[in-house]
């Protein structure tokens, strides 16, 4: 039904190209501000769709492809592409025809592309893009000799400024075709023969369209001869079949594997050669010279690091000040409030409840924002490829890829762009390893946490004279959690998903300068999320708190009596035997029970139950900080926290699963309840252990 | 011209290199030759820094690790 009425109402048009050929910034050219989902920082993983408005004012449904260099799928994000391209999935339409985005300046390995969509018969326009980076490197690219050679209509663009997106959109109006020049590269004869015949079994038994069959019977012939993968999804007719073709092409000398793809790139070559100039060239580019420095073993590893040292120094001192703002603003709409309305529970309830949870998470924006505008610029320039081939001889070390790190410096931002970022990887284990440690990174929402306990309870000292304690301390909490995610992926590959060490293979695309409107963009778009989500979930969850916290009321009780009584009160005091081990109070336990959803609720939920209590005994005035920091238990005199409780709590939040979110899409991307499920208890165990730990060793050096 | 072949691990910085043969599992060398390592293609050197080097193939550098490159038999031209 969907189908049909996408499909009747408006055209519906794919991009796809190789990774890095500028598909995504062609894409936001064509499309505008006319976007139905974000784009995360790492890689286009998400399904992007767009409308393209032509110049009669007719539209055209506009899809983003995930990069691919092949139809031939290795990862779960190249198998998205090639299903949608053959019509395979139900959530999505054929498309009508598909613009391919070939870099020029990278013509065989991008028409090895071309050469498979025009095999599989597909309507097909090719974007050349990038012509002028091409050219500086020496190589002029003839459109219309490109074009007869391939049959298929070819438009220059230069995307990133614009260039020849018109044209393209005139293009994309006119009659799109099949390309008439289909298989045009000859394979010996002998295997030409053999796929013939295996196309004729297979359109037989399977029912398959030529182009479809031609594709399958490709694949069964560079199969490893076990066939092992294939048993379940072809008739035994169709494997007998490829069982001889096996034996007789082995026996001929002939290498299954490589024949199609050298074969394929022979006539590559002959397209390039008739359609292309190239100038000799100096061998080193700038890129080159940048990546002896970059990649260097010592000095590369050093830069990097040094990097993130400055990423995160820059998000505490330059967020500062515009945190400031935002805690002042609200503090002085909660004051205007209270002079304008009568006394009340409503009053209350706005003040205490909505205005002071809210204003306590929207405080971290200016810090969310800014770290989101480093990871954006690190992905803009080229530089995120260089750190995972820097980091993979890291990650070598605990049997995972260099590519399994873009996932966890993305979860340092947000652990559900980084599990989405896994698709990327090609085996299936890595990419099960990678999703169940990359939330013990710290994500952004941590970060919240984190700054309260350090701002409230490590003293302002220095140390050497440049490293500031509340500095080192941030830098440690990260530290632990890089630490256990790499140990714990070390653990998960020698035990659970055994594997061997994978491959290293990938394309390093040239530095250049970050473009300020796609950076702006991420950042925006992401800080828009954090935002949305304070406005809605976290306002929702402050009333509500704020509710348990305030009722049932007994008359004449102090305010700390009030709350030991109230609902939030009971609560925590009910799990206060579990935390008790762990040096946490009843009231550390409401704000435990509360972010078991989301972690900023901590935060919120202290900056409620605190207001609540302190607008009766006229601190209203002190920051939350202060506030948590004079607290002390009625009865005992003792502390609620003290330097050894927030340390406790920090690594607590380093370790502990409390993410509803992540935990959905670790269910979406695994299909199923057991990963996320093994991952909620082996994250929730060993932050108990650990936190157990800190805080009996932490007991033993104070006493 | 044409010397035994050699590992591409083994290849000083610079110097450009015929592929013979590649001898990893089937999938590895697949996807090798898509990003266009493929039997008899011309590719160089640009940096090999004990363990991971970057290869100019095609006019796009590719980072590989090390023990990648000592399945890739070349030999220089």
């Amino acid at each position: 039904m969907f189908r049909e009425k996408i499909q009747s109402t408006t055209r519906y048009v794919a991009i796809i190209g190789n990774p890095n050929a500028g598909k995504t910034t062609l894409f936001n050219a064509l499309t505008g501000m006319r976007q139905k989902v974000a784009n995360y920082p790492g890689v286009t993983v998400e399904k992007k769709e767009g409308k393209v408005i032509f110049n009669n004012g007719d539209s055209a449904t506009l899809l983003d492809l995930p990069g691919t260099y092949s139809l031939t799928a290795n990862s779960p994000d190249e198998k998205i592409a090639t299903d949608i391209l053959f019509g395979r999935t139900s959530h999505t339409p054929l498309p009508e025809f598909v613009i391919c985005v070939v870099d020029a300046s990278n013509l065989e390995r991008n028409l090895y592309l071309v050469s498979q969509i025009i095999d599989h018969h597909t309507p097909l326009i090719i974007a050349l893009n990038m012509i002028d980076a091409a050219e500086k490197s020496g190589m002029i690219v003839n459109a219309q000799k490109l074009s007869d050679e391939l049959g298929v209509k070819v438009v220059a663009t230069i995307a990133n400024k614009g260039i020849g997106i018109d044209e393209l959109k005139t293009a994309m109006q006119s009659h799109i075709t099949v390309s008439q020049k289909a298989r045009q590269w000859s394979l010996p004869n002998v295997v030409k023969e053999e796929c013939r015949e295996l196309q004729t079994i297979l359109q037989d038994a399977h029912h398959l369209s030529e182009p479809d069959s031609f594709h399958e019977a490709i694949q069964l012939l560079t199969a490893a001869s076990a066939l092992n993968e294939h048993q379940d999804r072809y008739a035994p007719e169709v494997l007998e079949h490829v069982k001889k073709d096996h034996e007789h092409l082995d026996i001929l000398g002939i290498d299954r594997q490589s024949v199609f793809i050298e074969s394929r790139y022979e006539w590559i070559k002959h397209v390039c050669e008739i359609s292309r100039q190239m100038k000799p060239q100096a061998l080193e580019t700038t890129s080159d010279k940048i990546d002896k420095v970059l990649t260097h073993k010592i000095f590369g590893f050093m830069i990097f690091i040094a990097l993130m040292a400055m990423m995160f120094q820059a998000i505490f001192s330059w967020a500062n000040a515009p945190m400031e703002w935002i805690g002042e603003g609200f503090t002085a709409l909660g004051a205007r409030v209270t002079a304008v309305m009568p006394a009340g529970d409503l009053r209350d309830l706005i003040v205490n409840g909505a205005l002071a949870g809210v204003g306590a998470v929207v405080t971290f924006l200016p810090q969310i924002f800014f770290l989101f505008l480093f990871l954006g610029i690190l992905e803009d320039t080229g530089y995120m490829a260089r750190a995972a081939f820097i980091m993979d001889r890291m990650m070598s070390k605990v049997g995972l890829h260099g590519k399994s790190f873009i996932p966890m410096l993305s979860s340092f931002a947000c652990a559900i762009p980084g599990i989405m970022a896994t698709r990327t990887i090609e085996n299936r284990k890595d990419r099960l390893v990678t999703m169940l440690v990359s939330p013990l990174i710290s994500c952004s929402a941590r970060l919240p946490v984190y700054a309260l306990m350090i701002a409230a309870f490590i003293p302002q000292k220095k140390l050497l004279g440049f490293f500031s304690l509340p500095g080192l301390t941030l830098v440690s909490m990260y530290l632990l959690g890089l630490v256990a995610a790499l140990t714990f992926a070390w653990i998960f590959k020698k035990t659970l998903l055994k594997g061997e060490t994978p491959a290293f293979i990938m394309e390093l695309p040239p530095y250049k300068l970050p473009s300020l409107k796609s950076v702006v963009m991420h950042t925006w778009e992401r800080s828009y999320l954090f935002l949305k989500r304070a406005g809605t979930f976290i306002l929702g969850v402050s009333i509500v708190l704020w509710f348990l916290a305030t009722y049932p009321k007994i008359e004449n009780a102090t305010p700390a009596q009030q709350l030991q009584q109230s609902f939030a009160g009971q609560a925590g005091h009910l799990i206060e035997p579990v935390i008790k081990p762990l040096g946490f109070n009843w009231k550390i336990g409401i704000g435990l029970i509360g972010s078991i959803l989301q972690r900023e609720v901590f935060v919120s939920t202290m900056g409620t139950i605190y207001n609540i209590k302190d607008a009766k005994t006229g601190e209203a005035n002190l920051s939350l900080r202060q506030k948590m920091h004079n607290d002390v238990d009625p009865l005992t005199g003792a502390p609620t926290f003290t330097i050894l409780t927030a340390i406790c709590l920090m690594v607590y939040y380093v370790l502990a699963m409390q993410c509803m979110s992540t935990v959905a899409v670790v269910h979406r991307e695994t299909n199923s309840w057991r990963w996320p499920i093994f991952q909620i208890g082996y994250m929730t165990a060993l932050a108990y252990g650990m936190t157990f730990i800190v805080y009996r060793v932490g007991l033993l050096l104070i006493a | 011209m044409e010397i035994s072949p050699r590992s591409l691990s083994e290849i000083p910085v610079g110097k450009r290199v015929r592929i013979h043969q590649l001898e990893s599992k089937p999938e590895v060398c697949n996807r090798l030759r898509e990003l266009g390592f493929c039997e008899n293609a011309i590719i160089r050197c640009v940096i090999n820094g004990e363990g991971n080097l970057i290869c100019e193939v095609c006019n796009t550098r590719v980072g590989l690790n090390h023990s990648i490159a000592q399945t890739i038999k070349v030999s220089i031209v």
